[in-house]
């Protein structure tokens, strides 16, 4: 199984080609409030993927260290979440909220569709023996 | 009425997602305490977890903070 950085560069890489995908729609598309809240919301989606993957870190570092482990903040991720939330209801000209709601969880889709493929692409070796 | 169901909405999220937390957090430990070897493994499932656990309460938040502004 790949390390966390790995699959965090992963989601990155398709993050940002789905973020590109969804510039083209903001420009070209009918719908540009619709795309304008899906970009937002995986740009925060982004960023409370990259706090996690830190606080992951962190934790593990203070794990093997033996020192008191770090919160792995949960409050910081809401407060992301509220915010692309806050800008979209304030702006509701630019920012369609229903699709800034979405794309703060497509990253999650991201993350439970790569893992459900790796897994079946390279199957635990140890499962076997459970 | 609607702080009511914001407040209702935040708190049972949060809930859910704590015992969760704290249940995936408590089990990692305790298997890299037991198997120091599979510490990568187990950091991994662990990230998938807690991101997993804590998609459902972000929009539970989320909700809340809209009904409250409505």
């Amino acid at each position: 199984m790949e390390n966390l950085r790995q699959i965090h560069n992963r989601q990155k890489r398709a993050l940002f080609f789905l973020l590109a995908l969804l510039a083209l729609g903001w420009g070209f598309s009918p719908w540009p409030t619709v795309f304008a809240g899906l970009i937002l919301g995986v740009l925060f989606g982004l960023y409370n993927f990259w706090i996690l993957t830190r606080r992951m870190e962190r934790f593990d570092r203070a794990l093997a260290d033996g020192k008191k482990a770090p919160s792995l903040g949960s409050g910081l991720r809401f407060a992301s979440g509220i915010a692309a939330a806050a800008i979209a209801v304030s702006l509701p000209e630019t920012f369609d909220l229903i699709a800034t709601v979405i794309g703060l969880m497509i990253p999650y889709l991201f993350l439970l569709a790569e893992r459900i493929i790796s897994q079946l692409k390279h199957p635990d070796p140890g499962g076997k023996e459970r | 009425m609607g702080l009511l169901a914001a407040a209702l909405a935040v708190g049972l999220g949060a809930l859910g997602a704590g015992i969760g937390n704290g249940l995936i957090v408590s089990k990692t430990v305790e298997g890299i305490a037991r198997q120091p070897e599979a510490r990568g493994v187990l950091q991994t499932t662990m990230f998938i977890g807690v991101a997993l656990v804590e998609a459902l309460p972000i929009i539970a938040v989320v909700i809340a903070f809209i009904v409250m502004n409505r």
